[in-house]
């Protein structure tokens, strides 16, 4: 993972992404099956009604968002568990390592979580010395693969089953075979030995209960569950706007977040944790900790992106995006791929890093369409190819050009010239100028439709 | 009835023959056509770049030439209408009189297919065509204007052609405006996609209401070697005039 | 929805997804499914801290205290909810919750009068006071990691047995 503030090359990605011919099955095949079962779940419910009372619920915890993170605090802490803000990134990841140090935990079992990787917490645990081991199925192949996540929900979704079960063969000795139950078999077993012989477990949170102080994780493997039951310490990672007010609200998410994922009506596993083990329980870390990262939202909430954070990470956009589907995650070169990746790499990462991302898009809306919580994607991705230009972040001839268009544009007769120019010089057009694009386009006509109908 | 006729500055430029058969079917229809003179282009590439003070001037300029007119201005492409009828009001969100003008000029304006439908009823009108012809949706049109049954009834009501689902037909096809530009290579390989689908319904015409979509489909199908005809919708329902 | 009803609807939703419901009407019923289900188990771990718990009758070979190496769990849902077919466990009674996770075949009983219609119906019984931890189960263990195959029993069980009474 990269972690330079210098600009993504999404273009150069992009072109090595088009050119691998196992990521594009695998892409089309996983995102073409997850549009058709969402598309089917979503149709048993009253969508548009859920999809506005969802929105405006997160828009309102949005709009309250430092009196809600207090609540939520005061609860968690009610029920047992030692809350900790991180302003930021290095701060997170500070706190999760002094708390592992102290407890003299060298290593950490850890369920899938976005939070973790924003954080890029694996690679500063393990230069501290603690080793993590990722147990959610997707999260391990691509940690022993040596990759980030290329989808939010299904990390190693640009991989085939060859690929997995030649990759376990090489780094965990077993025999080849690309048969998906064997493969699960082989890592269950490992995993398994973890998970009874770890000392902490790592989690992130789907949801965060301001009444209660309870964190939600929906999970399918059920990793979750024993990363946050088995061992004694727990330490759960989550950006503070991830709160719901409360518990008599997480019916509505429920509906919502499985069905827009992976098509599902609910998740296998689904895990409602207030607090530490209290006397009489025979479940529950006797210690658990809550990190809670702002990293810019409490600003950014106040602002012209507020509705982004309004997102619960379903990665129905991703699925939807018709440039995901081609080149797959890893070409953003980011954290979080896909539209709302973009959106969100240019406000957590900036615009420096994010301008050649911005360009990552056709704006055909799609995402805004399939988006359970109304973030308003493609008017998100406007503004900020807006914000882009005003920067100066684009390329000179595209600034010239735009100017030069500016100019031309309430000039009917400047115009006309332009489109005369535009037929005369084609050919030197062609050959000189930035070709890729003109190069596909017919040649300006000599008489145009205004002369004809004139 | 007179309508004001918004040409777009790619049916200008580099399709004439859209405009023509543009006229042709209005006319035959006995609508009568102004053509403001002084129009340019609606600003949508300027837009969708972020290069908000261009579009700007595209959108004064564009209000200035039909605020003189009167009756529905009639626009043969989804994303130019959508850019008047969702885009220019919002553009002038914070100048009030301007926003007005732009409020105004959005409610009369109409995209072609959806004029052709609700007011001409040409779907009840027995054109004739030939072939197998087949619809890809375009975005704005189908998203931000909500027309995706229209063009298809036009087309369904063609004595003579079949008419065939393009499976994702709502899916884009890479053009994009300035996405075409700045990312080629992605641009091509959707547009690539889009031609497997188009390839697989066995259409020899493939139609719509973009001539953005519908050059970078053709470029596509160009590089394939197929004969599959890519016409705009104007032109394929002014074929059954003759 | 009267409770038959109710019943109905968590019976379907959870063969939906895999589960194999079982419905029982008396005491011998209960006890032929719960000798079926366990049936093939060579370990059975079972909390007994409820009254059907405490009913069940495990062959004392086979009965363990040891549920991270067993093979079998039978235990008590605290709640059923028809509208997802899942299962409520907690933490509340002292209960282990993390037992039914980790043997290969879950035996869950679950009385057909804690079965809520809806997800709101429950979770506004809990109020904003819950346990430590509460643990909604529905079907088996799954993952889809690879390819999109759907694999059951990952790291939770690969079966799981619903015993409605």
């Amino acid at each position: 993972m990269n972690h330079s503030t210098s600009s993504i090359p999404f273009r150069e990605n992009a072109v090595k992404a088009l050119s691998n011919s196992a990521l594009r099955g695998a892409m089309r095949n996983a995102t073409e099956t997850f549009a058709i079962k969402r598309a089917d779940a979503v149709a048993a419910l009253p969508l548009e009604e859920l999809r506005e009372e969802a929105s405006e619920l997160r828009l309102h915890v949005l709009n309250n968002l430092s009196e809600y993170v207090d609540r939520f605090e005061m609860n968690a802490v009610r029920a047992g568990a030692k809350v900790h803000r991180a302003k930021d990134s290095e701060a997170a990841r500070g706190i999760i390592a002094s708390i592992l140090q102290d407890h003299g935990i060298g290593r950490v079992v850890k369920s899938k979580s976005m939070v973790s990787e924003e954080i890029h917490l694996n690679d500063y645990l393990q230069e501290v010395g603690i080793t993590v081991v990722e147990t959610d199925l997707g999260e391990y192949i691509i940690q022993i693969a040596g990759e980030g996540p290329s989808h939010i929900i299904v990390p190693a979704i640009h991989k085939d089953r060859r690929q997995v079960g030649q990759l376990f063969a090489e780094k965990l000795g077993c025999e080849y075979s690309d048969d998906p139950a064997v493969l699960t078999g082989v890592a269950k077993k490992i995993l398994r030995e973890e998970f009874l012989s770890a000392k902490a477990g790592i989690s992130g949170a789907n949801f965060a209960v301001a009444e209660s102080g309870s964190i939600v994780l929906f999970t399918n493997e059920g990793n979750g569950r024993m990363c946050t039951s088995l061992p004694p310490l727990h330490i759960a990672v989550l950006s503070i706007e991830k709160i719901i007010p409360s518990l008599a609200d997480l019916p509505k998410f429920i509906r919502l977040l499985p069905r827009s994922a992976t098509g599902q009506t609910i998740t296998s596993y689904l895990s409602v944790l207030t607090g530490s083990r209290k006397p009489g329980e025979s479940t529950g870390a006797q210690e658990m900790h809550i990190v809670l990262l702002d990293n810019g939202r409490s600003e950014l909430v106040s602002g012209e992106y507020r509705e982004m954070f309004k997102c619960i990470r379903c990665g129905a956009c991703l699925n939807a995006c018709p440039v995901y589907r081609v080149v797959g995650g890893h070409a953003y070169g980011s954290t979080y791929p896909g539209p709302m990746g973009i959106v969100l790499t240019a406000l957590l990462e900036g615009m420096e890093r994010a301008k050649s991302l911005l360009d990552a898009t056709t704006l055909c809306g799609a995402c805004g369409d399939v988006c359970p919580v109304k973030v308003p994607l493609p008017r998100l991705l406007r503004l900020l190819r807006e914000r882009r230009v005003e920067q100066g972040l684009t390329p000179r001839l595209e600034q010239n050009a735009m100017a030069g268009f500016g100019r031309v544009v309430e000039k009917p007769f400047l115009f006309h010239l332009g489109q005369i120019a535009g037929h005369v010089f084609w050919p030197a057009v062609k050959k000189f100028g930035p070709g890729d694009a003109v190069g596909r386009m017919p040649r300006p006509v000599s008489r145009t439709f205004r002369e004809r109908f004139a | 009835m007179r309508i004001q006729l918004f040409g777009t500055c790619l049916i200008d430029t580099m399709f004439p023959e859209t405009g023509e058969a543009t006229v042709r079917l209005l006319r035959h229809f006995g609508v009568e056509i102004g053509y403001p003179d002084g129009q340019t282009c609606c600003g949508k590439p300027a837009d969708s770049g972020g290069y908000s003070r261009e579009s700007k001037k595209a959108a004064e300029h564009f209000i200035s030439v039909f605020d003189r007119t009167e009756g529905p201005i009639i626009i043969p492409s989804g994303s130019c209408a959508s850019m008047v009828k969702n885009h220019y009001p919002e553009l002038f969100k914070d100048d009030e009189r301007m926003r007005q003008k732009a409020e105004a000029i959005a409610g009369r304006t109409h995209e072609l297919s959806q004029f052709l439908v609700h007011v001409l009823k040409v779907h009840e009108a027995g054109l004739s065509g030939t072939g197998r012809i087949t619809y890809h949706a375009s975005c704005q049109l189908t998203r931000e204007l909500g027309v995706l049954e229209e063009p298809m009834l036009l087309l369904q009501s063609l004595n003579g052609a079949e008419f065939v689902d393009l499976p994702h037909s709502d899916r884009c096809c890479g053009f994009g405006g300035i996405f075409m530009a700045k990312l080629p290579e992605v641009s091509m390989a959707l547009a690539d996609e889009k031609v497997d689908t188009i390839l697989s319904t066995g259409a020899d015409t493939v139609t719509g209401c973009d001539h953005g979509c519908l050059m970078n489909i053709a470029d596509a199908v160009k590089r394939r070697g197929s004969a599959v005809r890519v016409k705009h919708i104007a032109a394929v329902l002014a074929e059954g005039l003759k | 929805m009267n409770r038959e009803e109710i019943v109905a609807l968590f019976m379907e939703n959870a063969a939906k997804i895999a589960a194999q419901p079982i419905r029982v009407g008396d005491n011998d019923e209960f006890h032929d499914a719960l000798a079926e289900a366990l049936g093939e188990g060579d370990s059975v771990f079972c909390p007994g801290l409820t009254e059907k718990e405490k009913a069940i009758q495990i062959p004392s070979e086979k009965r363990t205290e040891d549920y991270a190496s067993a093979s079998v769990c039978v235990d008590e849902a605290d709640a059923g909810i028809a509208e997802t077919g899942s299962l409520v466990f907690s933490s509340k009674t002292g209960r282990p919750v993390q037992a039914g996770l980790l043997p290969v075949h879950h035996v869950a009983i679950v009385s057909a009068e804690n079965i809520y219609e809806t997800l709101e119906d429950y979770f506004s019984a809990v109020g904003n006071s819950p346990p430590t931890n509460i643990t909604l189960e529905t079907g088996p263990s799954r993952t889809a990691d690879i390819e999109l195959t759907l694999t059951i029993g990952v790291h939770g069980p690969g079966r799981l047995t619903v015993i409605v009474f």
